[in-house]
């Protein structure tokens, strides 16, 4: 119990810093992942039985994972307007991103758990998270580096994409949220509206295919 | 989007309308389940009913009204949710500089990857 209220609270205090500070760092979920691991770490807690303790709050994810629909849904006009572009951008960007992250770890020998579990780093967390049974990743690592591939993108993403001459919003969204899902949405939402919806369609596009990628080509 | 006034679920209290929706979105949670299972489709299951959903929402079968506030509710938290699962690094605090290399693996498929859909995307875009 005590742990469900801690990281309850640490994510309240999260979302509080990125009122105050507008950065891509001051994001509810890195911060409250640094306050409860501070905790954690010293109280001598292992992970395991901070783990089972917040367990209700993890079953929460089936349904959000089945709600991402929602917004894919409400944006149906502009995808059927603007399908050309949001489609195989899209999905052209995830693949390249997927391949560059299965292909890239292999070269450069790195460990069985690091390769499998940034394979997935494209894809949303919690559809990372649930995608590491079949990718045998361990599923902590496959959630958090997508966390960190969302922060990196939103960090680097939009000065990277006006150099080389990306200008349009709605190639700036879907390009955002293709390979930088929702964290990277949230700093497409703050170039405006088509940005923003273009990056939420991109981040629903990229789970699917990054789903379709893992069943189909291991 | 508009709710017909006529609507039974309007008259629903709000609180009973986001049981309604949660009830709907893990029942699709369950469905996508029951169908991976059944076909041995190697697929999370949440990810199928997701897809059942989108489908089901185009079909009319579902109504937005009935799932959006459940939808919006757990998608506006949806970083609180995985925060029990990301708070797992403390057992790789000890890859140390390896993270470093994880970091510049990501980099290169984000701009590889922004970056061609970015370019595909600009070419195809419709005025």
């Amino acid at each position: 119990m005590t742990w469900i209220a801690l990281t309850l609270l640490a994510f309240v205090m999260g979302t509080l810093l990125g009122l105050r500070v507008s950065s891509p760092l001051s994001n509810p979920t890195l911060v409250a992942t640094v306050l409860v691991a501070a905790a954690l770490l010293l109280s001598h807690t292992p992970y395991e039985a901070y783990r089972l303790n917040v367990q209700p709050l993890s079953a929460l994810l089936t349904p959000a994972v089945v709600a991402l629909a929602v917004p894919m849904y409400r944006l149906r006009a502009l995808l059927a307007r603007q399908w050309r572009a949001l489609v195989f951008g899209g999905l052209g960007g995830t693949l390249l991103g997927v391949s560059a992250d299965t292909l890239l770890p292999q070269l450069l020998l790195l460990s069985t758990e690091a390769q499998r579990s940034l394979k997935t780093a494209p894809a949303t967390s919690p559809v990372a998270l649930q995608l590491a049974q079949f990718t045998h990743a361990p599923p902590v690592l496959a959630a958090t580096l997508a966390v960190l591939s969302g922060l990196l993108g939103a960090l680097v993403l939009p000065s990277f994409l006006t150099l080389i001459g990306v200008r349009h919003p709605l190639a700036r969204g879907i390009a955002i949220g293709s390979v930088a899902h929702g964290v990277g949405t949230a700093r497409a939402r703050e170039e405006g509206d088509l940005t923003g919806a273009a990056s939420s369609i991109g981040m629903g596009l990229a789970a699917v295919l990054v789903t379709f990628i893992v069943a189909f080509l291991g | 989007m508009t709710t017909p006034p006529k609507s039974v679920t309007r008259q629903l209290p709000q609180p009973v309308r986001f049981v309604l929706g949660m009830g709907i979105l893990v029942g699709f949670a369950a469905l996508g389940t029951g169908l991976t299972t059944l076909l041995h489709l190697p697929m999370p299951g949440p990810v199928v009913g997701m897809l059942l959903m989108w489908a089901a929402l185009s079909a009319g079968l579902v109504r937005l009204h009935w799932i959006e506030d459940a939808a919006d509710g757990l998608l506006g938290i949806l970083g609180l949710l995985f925060v029990p699962a990301t708070v797992g690094v403390i057992d790789y605090l000890s890859a140390g500089a390896t993270w470093g290399l994880w970091l510049l693996v990501m980099l290169a498929g984000l701009l590889l990857g922004a970056g061609a859909a970015g370019l595909i995307a600009s070419r195809l875009v419709r005025e």
